[in-house]
């Protein structure tokens, strides 16, 4: 695109000649010296699928066209009556869950639309979860107040056929969609002390077009265009100032022994199996750092000019950091236009450091990688059915960003599926047809008090892109070894960093977690003796109430360790003195655990470590959740649920049972995960403590009514 | 106790009648010049729910300046404010005892603006006929006739009109202008009310809301107090208030239901008969409107002046 620009040579050649300026003033040697040979930023992801075609989010486009649906006439004659009159007149006959057509709405009425109202665009559409309402209050007649006078009309009318624009004065004093939306949903949320009161917990605030606010030069520096941001938004910087994407350490209440402290995170002292650790390797890593020139230990935290607004607020796609240019934008790239179309953060701009954390995309996390940017419905129902974008759920609060993992100690705020699912997620849908379908969310209602959402709804992890689960430093250097491709077209070697090993569409490892995580931080004393390092691991046990089943990918690998000492080597890897540069390792150690503050013996060895890296992303749709018999081996039998249930009229048990991750069809789509195909146990219920499948031992706190008998039911048959 | 603003017209009618020689002749030839179909708004105080997106609306459509705190800043409650210049309307928070179902201070939100007098003390007051109370309801200003002499702010009952004292070359008279270009047109609201969330301001014709008044607080007597702000008081304004808490506890000033152009165009026609300056007439209102300031700053003057707020 900006090839494209007439400006684009003398762009260049003014950038060019700053860059030399810099050598010259030997500013920034790192930054400046790998600028020379910075390759063009990267094109912004397509908006397609992976077969190319058009990417369309079905259910947010679903709905949305429900919205946008012509407005029905104005129900002028509206029956009114009081509660008790109409549960009389219904006779038993109220409308329930099944009568409940769409699960998920958008409230986007056209009614609700002004163009001439300079305040029309304050706020975006609210995501409606209707059946989840539904399920909650229990009475859908709590929403559905009246109906229309006219018989053949439904007990449950839309809220837009009586209520449209307001002041209407041939129907006086009734209310307008507006505010009958907010009348009903704010008195409700707060009568319950449920759910949002406040404007943006429902709403979307918009952004306001930038594009007449932003004073700026052609082709700005990158701190020019920070000055220019903080002219209005101080308050913004000076909440940026605390948080965690700027100072790379922050509040780590979920990690045992660090609970009430500031000082963990990968600014200072945490390490991982990657790339190890971030001190003395600064300009690499901090190339996804918020900010600007963090090249070194003497970086100014104070320095708000410093911030790097664009990383997050992009919205044209155009804004990217040069790699190792401790987190500067390409030079080629014009911030101005960018700066002048600033807006909510996307996936995109999460994604661009998220998506590639380890030095590429899907390295490290299990669950997130360049997939998620435009992902199929299958591969991610959040994203790719209904177009969420990060910060929906990563809730914001003067730029702290809720959520946790496992991976970073970090935590400014928790997220859960529970937040918006509540803790009996399964909502009693029957419908026509699935009158079987109560007694399955019974159950799986049951199960949330022991498994995590994710452990049934992300049966597979890597689901879209392969991730890498071994990395062993002590190979590398040899710059002779050739890189064998795997099955998925992966190397299995890169002389800079050692061997590897990746997977695709795999399946978890499962552990009890209740959210607290253990972690060693750089200079801990560990022990190679004692077996594999678990340098993050999540804290549960069978017998721990809090504890549920959560599905992790283990990241493992072989790096340096200093036995005098009894800790982890901090390798300084990037740079002129760097391994990359020398392949010394000796020299790389000195320098990095200089860096890091902490004596080096000179001595060193390679041990195994592991990390627990939480799977919460890549969310299967509901009906591709794992099923009962995929886990259950007592449900593969002869005998399902009438185990327990006797009376079978109406109900198809086996089908019920069996229904669950068709592993066949993502196979036939290419998914690795054949082996997958007809197992039972996928958890491994031995593994997890059980004596063995809980229909048939028992669970971790009671046993199954009639558990006893049930052996001896099987084998008689 | 609530002496403070009928002790005001008191001394207004007591020193009108002082200046006026007959008196009695002018109150007898006074009629109401309201509207016969007058627009109004119903401002529902026990729906508010304090958003302030009717200050950014009205800021909006009236083109005013970016306020010093975005709109969104709910800490502008820890102040009492009042409409000015850059503000037409504001909405001040009240804690008047009431708590909700944990115990917790319960707030009233109040939004206020010009009020839309039926009969206009402003405009009667206003010499060259600036102010101008519209067939629609709306009092407007006419930029084109106003000489600046400023006796409609000192008439005002609710002391609305504000001077841009900040503009010396072409200062202005504002205050809200019930968005008289808006309601002008077919099917058009006022921002405030297009805006708010939850109806809490309801536009119509003054008598439906009356009307929808009566019911609404008739249907809900546990709740609301029962009284239309604004049916009666100085005769009847455009603007009309229902509310759960008692008015005098959210310095709705207790009015004379009188028509307050009747008082005070007699005292300037009897004044004008006599050929006075309106210098004098200005002094003579405006002294008696510094003595009610003082009083209320003061908080002399008897009910609902809460001045602290237990947020
Ligand atoms: S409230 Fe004041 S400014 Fe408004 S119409 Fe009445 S007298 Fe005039
Ligand atoms: S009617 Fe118009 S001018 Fe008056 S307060 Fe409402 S928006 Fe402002
Ligand atoms: S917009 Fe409506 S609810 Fe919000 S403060 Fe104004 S009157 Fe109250």
């Amino acid at each position: 695109m900006i090839n494209k620009r007439p400006t684009f040579w003398l762009t260049f050649l003014v950038l060019a000649a700053a860059c030399c300026l810099l050598v010259v003033l030997g500013a920034t040697p790192d930054v400046a010296a790998s600028s020379k040979k910075t390759k063009n930023p990267p094109k912004p992801p397509a908006r397609v699928f992976p077969d190319g075609t058009p990417w369309v989010p079905v259910d947010q486009v679903a709905a949305l066209k429900r919205a946008h649906e012509p407005v029905p006439p104005l129900v002028m004659d509206v029956l009114i009556e009081s509660p008790m009159e109409r549960q009389l007149r219904l006779n038993g006959k109220a409308p329930s869950l099944k009568d409940a057509p769409y699960r998920y709405m958008v409230l986007d009425s056209p009614i609700l639309k002004h163009k001439d109202d300079p305040f029309d665009d304050l706020y975006g559409p609210v995501r409606f979860m209707h059946l989840k309402h539904a399920a909650e209050v229990h009475d859908c007649l709590v929403c559905h107040h009246y109906r229309p006078k006219a018989e053949h009309a439904s007990e449950t009318t839309r809220c837009s056929a009586c209520h449209q624009q307001p002041f209407n004065p041939a129907v006086p004093g009734r209310l307008g969609l507006k505010a009958a939306y907010h009348q009903k949903c704010i008195e409700c949320h707060k009568k319950r002390e449920r759910g949002p009161v406040d404007c943006k917990g429902c709403h979307e605030k918009r952004v306001p077009d930038h594009s007449k606010l932003v004073k700026l030069p052609d082709h700005p520096e990158p701190i020019t265009v920070t000055r220019e941001c903080l002219r209005c938004h101080d308050r913004e910087a000076t909440n940026m100032l605390t948080s965690a994407h700027w100072l790379w350490h922050g509040p780590s209440p979920y990690t045992v022994g660090h609970e009430d402290q500031f000082v963990l995170g990968k600014g200072t002292n945490t390490i991982n199996n990657f790339c190890i650790a971030v001190k003395s390797n600064w300009p690499r890593c901090t190339s996804c750092h918020a900010g600007y020139g963090w090249k070194d230990a003497d970086f100014d935290f104070s320095d708000k000019t410093r911030m790097d607004c664009l990383i997050c607020h992009d919205t044209t796609g155009n804004y990217y950091k040069a790699p190792p240019a401790a987190g500067m934008p390409f030079p080629q790239i014009d911030l101005k236009p960018i700066a002048e179309h600033v807006g909510k953060p996307s996936r995109k701009t999460c994604g661009d450091c998220h998506f590639q954390g380890g030095g590429g995309d899907a390295v490290k996390h299990g669950d997130m990688n360049s997939v998620l940017y435009y992902p199929t419905r299958n591969c991610d129902v959040h994203m790719g059915g209904m177009d969420f974008q990060c910060h929906e759920c990563h809730k914001t609060r003067n730029h702290k960003i809720s959520g946790r993992s496992l991976s970073v100690p970090v935590a400014e705020g928790s997220r859960s599926c529970e937040d918006c699912h509540g803790d009996k997620p399964h909502k009693y849908h029957s419908g026509k047809g699935h009158e079987d379908h109560n007694l399955l969310n019974h159950h799986l209602n049951e199960h949330s008090q022991h498994i995590y959402c994710q452990t049934c709804h992300s049966p597979v992890y890597a689901k879209c892109k392969p991730t890498k689960v071994w990395w062993d430093w002590s190979k590398a250097g040899d710059k002779k070894r050739k890189a064998k491709k795997d099955k998925y077209g992966m190397p299995d070697y890169v002389w800079k960093k050692g061997e590897f090993r990746w997977v695709e569409s795999a399946k978890p490892a499962y552990a009890w977690y209740n959210g607290r995580v253990k972690r060693v931080i750089i200079g801990q004393k560990v022990d190679p003796a004692r077996g594999v390092i678990r340098l993050t691991e999540p804290v549960g046990a069978i017998w721990d109430r809090k504890s549920r089943i959560f599905p992790f990918k283990i990241m493992r690998g072989k790096q340096m360790y200093d036995p005098e000492n009894g800790y982890l080597i901090v390798p300084h890897l990037f740079g002129p003195d760097g391994y990359w540069k020398t392949l010394d390792w000796q020299k790389s150690f000195e320098i990095g655990m200089q860096a890091a503050g902490l004596p080096y013996s000179g001595q060193y060895s390679w041990v195994e470590t592991a990390m627990y890296w939480g799977l919460n992303h890549e969310t299967m749709p509901a009906e591709n959740a794992l099923g009962c018999a995929q886990c259950h081996p007592a449900l593969n039998g002869e005998q399902t649920c009438n185990r327990c249930h006797k009376d079978t009229r109406h109900l198809d048990f086996k089908r019920l049972a069996h229904r669950g991750t068709d592993f066949a069809a993502m196979k036939a789509k290419g998914r690795d995960v054949g082996a997958l195909i007809g197992q039972t146990d996928y958890l491994n219920f031995k593994a997890l403590g059980y004596k063995g499948d809980p229909i048939v031992y028992g669970g971790r706190f009671t046993t199954i009514p009639l558990g006893g008998s049930v052996k001896a039911q099987n084998t008689s048959q | 106790m609530e002496l403070s603003r009928r002790g005001f017209f008191k001394v207004m009618g007591a020193s009108g009648a002082a200046l006026a020689a007959t008196p009695g002749k002018a109150k007898a030839t006074w009629k109401s010049k309201a509207p016969p179909d007058a627009y109004g708004c119903l401002v529902d105080l026990g729906r508010c729910i304090g958003c302030r997106k009717c200050e950014l609306a009205c800021n909006k459509v009236n083109g005013l300046p970016e306020p010093e705190k975005p709109f969104d800043d709910v800490t502008v409650f820890n102040q009492r404010r009042r409409p000015d210049d850059k503000a037409f309307t504001v909405v001040n928070r009240y804690y008047t005892g009431r708590t909700d179902e944990r115990n917790q201070p319960k707030p009233t939100f109040v939004k206020v603006q010009c009020m839309h007098c039926q009969d206009p003390a402003c405009a009667s007051a206003c010499i060259t006929g600036a102010l101008h109370k519209n067939e629609n309801g709306a009092v407007t200003w006419n930029p084109a006739k106003c000489i600046g002499c400023r006796y409609c702010m000192v008439a005002c009952p609710f002391q609305i009109p504000a001077y841009e004292y900040s503009n010396p070359i072409t200062p202005r008279v504002r205050k809200c202008t019930f968005c008289f270009d808006r309601i002008s047109e077919e099917g058009g609201t006022p921002g405030c009310a297009a805006i708010c969330p939850v109806e809490a301001i309801t536009f119509g014709r003054r008598s439906e809301l009356l009307k929808l008044a009566h019911q609404r607080i008739k249907r809900d007597p546990v709740n609301y107090v029962q009284h239309v702000y604004g049916e009666k008081e100085v005769g009847g304004t455009s603007w009309l208030y229902i509310s759960q808490v008692p008015f005098e506890k959210i310095d709705s000033y207790n009015m004379p239901t009188r028509q307050i152009p009747k008082l005070t165009e007699t005292i300037q026609h009897t004044i004008f008969s006599y050929l006075w300056a309106p210098i004098t007439l200005f002094g003579i209102l405006g002294g008696a409107m510094w003595t009610l300031n003082r009083q209320q700053i003061t908080g002399k003057s008897g009910p609902g002046k809460e001045k602290e707020d237990r947020s």
